[in-house]
This record gives C-alpha cells, sequence and structure tokens, in this order.
C-alpha cells in the first residue's frame, strides 16, 4: 500500500486500523533497526519502536505532509533515541563517555561480532562518537540516506552533516588505527 | 608493517553486527501495537470533546468561570431559609369569617393585655378602631367596668 493510500485511509475512522496496521508492517524493520544502531540492546529497542508507533498513531491525523511519511517516521525515532540516551546519561549521572563504554559492552556480549576484530573495533569507534554523530554516521554509512534527506530527518543544515559525517569518519579510523591488535 | 585502517576501504555491511531479533518479532510486532492503542483509546465517544477543540486560554477561562459559578451556587444554597411572608400579610388572606370561627372554637383566649400589647406593637398595621368597633366612650366604659388590678397587669 502507497504511503498516500495509508494515510488516506487512517483519516476514515472505519479503515483507521487497517491503515495502521499496514504502516506498522511497512516501516517496522527501517524503524527498529535504525533504532537498535543507537540503543545496542534489543529490549530497549523494541520499547522504543513501539513508542515511536504510538505517536505515530497519536499525531499521524494531524501530519501535514511537509515532509514524507518515511522521512517524519525516522524524525519521530531519532528524537526517541536522543531523548532516551540523554535521559539515561542524566538518570544515572553519567558523562558520555559511559554510556558509550556500556553500549560497547552490550556490543562485546552479542555473539554476533566474534572472530572478526577489525569490524569489533569499529563498532567500538562508532560507538564512542556523541549522540548526534553516531546518528549522522548511521544514516549515512549504513542507511546511505541522502544528506537532503538526512538534513528534514535532524533538522541540521546539509553542510553541518557533511562536516560532522567527515569528523566522524576521522575519528573511527583515528581509533581503530590507536588500538594494538590485540586489544 | 599493518596498512592504517581507511574507512572508505572497509567493506561496508548493511547493518552493523548486532544479533538478530527474536523469532517472529516483525510478525507480533503489528498485533502488539494494535493491542496497545486500542486499549488506550476511549470506550466510548467523549461527549467533552469539544473542550478540547477550545485554545488553551479559553479552557482556562472556562475552567474558572465553572468554578466561580460553583462558590456562586454554594454560597447561594447555603443562605438561610427566605424570608417568611410577613404575619399580617398571611392573615390578610384568611377570610374573617373564618377566622372568627377558629378564635370561637379554640382553647385560645384573648386577653385584654394582648388587645393593649397589640396595637402598640404594630400601631401602622392594626388600628384599635378597626377591630375592636367601638367608640371611644364605650372602651372607656368596658375599662371603668374592669377591677382595677386585671387592667393594670
Amino acid at each position: 500500500m502507497e504511503d498516500q493510500e495509508i494515510l488516506l485511509k487512517f483519516r476514515d475512522p472505519a479503515s483507521r486500523n487497517v491503515a495502521f496496521n499496514q504502516l506498522v508492517r511497512k516501516y517496522q524493520q527501517k524503524v527498529y533497526w535504525h533504532v537498535r544502531k543507537m540503543v545496542v540492546d534489543h529490549d530497549d529497542a523494541d520499547d522504543l519502536t513501539q513508542e515511536v508507533f504510538i505517536k505515530v498513531w497519536n499525531h499521524l491525523e494531524n501530519f501535514r505532509q511537509d515532509a514524507s511519511l518515511y522521512t517524519w517516521l525516522y524524525r519521530i525515532a531519532t528524537n526517541e533515541c536522543l531523548s532516551w540516551l540523554q535521559s539515561k546519561r542524566r538518570r544515572f549521572f553519567l558523562p558520555l563517555h559511559d554510556v558509550g563504554a556500556e553500549l560497547a559492552a552490550k556490543l562485546e556480549a552479542d555473539e554476533s561480532l566474534a572472530g572478526d576484530e577489525v569490524e569489533r573495533k569499529l563498532q567500538k569507534a562508532i560507538l564512542r562518537l556523541p549522540d548526534k554523530q553516531r546518528l549522522v554516521f548511521n544514516l549515512r554509512y549504513y542507511e546511505e540516506m541522502p544528506y537532503e534527506q538526512m538534513a528534514e530527518v535532524t533538522g541540521t543544515s546539509v553542510g553541518a552533516l557533511k562536516a560532522s559525517y567527515h569528523h566522524a569518519a576521522k575519528k573511527i579510523e583515528q581509533y581503530v588505527n590507536q588500538q594494538s591488535p590485540n586489544d | 608493517m599493518n596498512t592504517p585502517f581507511r574507512l572508505d576501504e572497509h567493506r561496508r555491511r548493511p547493518q552493523p553486527p548486532l544479533s538478530a531479533p527474536p523469532d517472529r518479532y516483525f510478525e507480533q510486532l503489528p498485533q502488539r501495537l494494535m493491542q496497545r492503542v486500542q486499549a488506550a483509546e476511549p470506550a466510548a465517544p467523549l461527549a467533552w470533546g469539544w473542550v478540547a477543540a477550545l485554545s488553551g486560554p479559553v479552557r482556562t477561562a472556562l475552567a474558572s468561570g465553572v468554578v466561580l459559578g460553583g462558590f456562586a451556587a454554594c454560597f447561594w444554597l447555603s443562605a438561610g431559609p427566605a424570608a417568611p411572608v410577613a404575619p399580617p400579610d398571611s392573615l390578610a388572606l384568611v377570610p374573617r369569617q373564618e377566622m372568627v370561627q377558629y378564635l370561637l372554637a379554640s382553647d385560645q383566649r384573648v386577653s385584654l393585655t394582648d388587645l393593649a400589647e397589640l396595637p402598640a406593637a404594630t400601631p401602622e398595621l392594626l388600628p384599635a378602631d378597626e377591630y375592636l368597633h367601638a367608640s371611644p366612650a364605650e372602651v372607656q366604659d368596658a375599662l371603668d367596668a374592669q377591677p382595677l388590678e386585671d387592667a393594670y397587669l
């Protein structure tokens, strides 16, 4: 079902549930993985993904279509992730580095990284980035999202996003190169 | 010597190497979400939906008006009972014939003291000559006929 059709059906109370179900099925994997990359842990990603779609249910009727539905969903998911990370840091009085270390520890426990040393270092380096820079890096590196669309999702200018991605890539290369082979 | 790591030369994965979510997670997620949104829906259409459509300041003003109205209603209801009808007015509604019958049949006795006090208490409502139906001379004769102690007690 096309986005436009989903929106039309959602506005009709008789077909609202069907439209929402279609919307969830269409975008759940993208939203889940976008969130999962930010919070690493599946349970946290599950909670946040549900919160994103509950917000979508509550506000979709007023969605003005200034942006595409896909971009709007990413913006909600991004804001949810950043708020969650910020509240986690505030709740436990954790500095930025400690949250990165906690996420890295969760990643270490994930068996899917076993045997690939360079990939493990790369993931640790990504998790050491500040939240917003990590978000920009994920959107560009993994999802290959165009900068213009990233600008709509993050509310940041294209120039600032390019600079942020460039700095993130340099930090990651530096971190991976500084780690000893056995680290 | 190791080759320095360069991101653009590294094999790019479509996703970071994270474990997959539990089996059937994406099959069950839409159903779980539908249960959540339907549980949050009100059971019946809200009769007060129009309040939500008002702007914030208007809602505040409306709430203040309701509170003030409540205070006014409490004040009005807690005030004493309505002022009773003035006795002379209510007595005036009773036909004279019925009043005479009542006084003759009941045990009530109108004493001379009552007759002496009534004009003094309400001189503007009931002039003595309206109910005594006697001339001053006849009244004087009646008074003179009374024992002295009855007249001044």
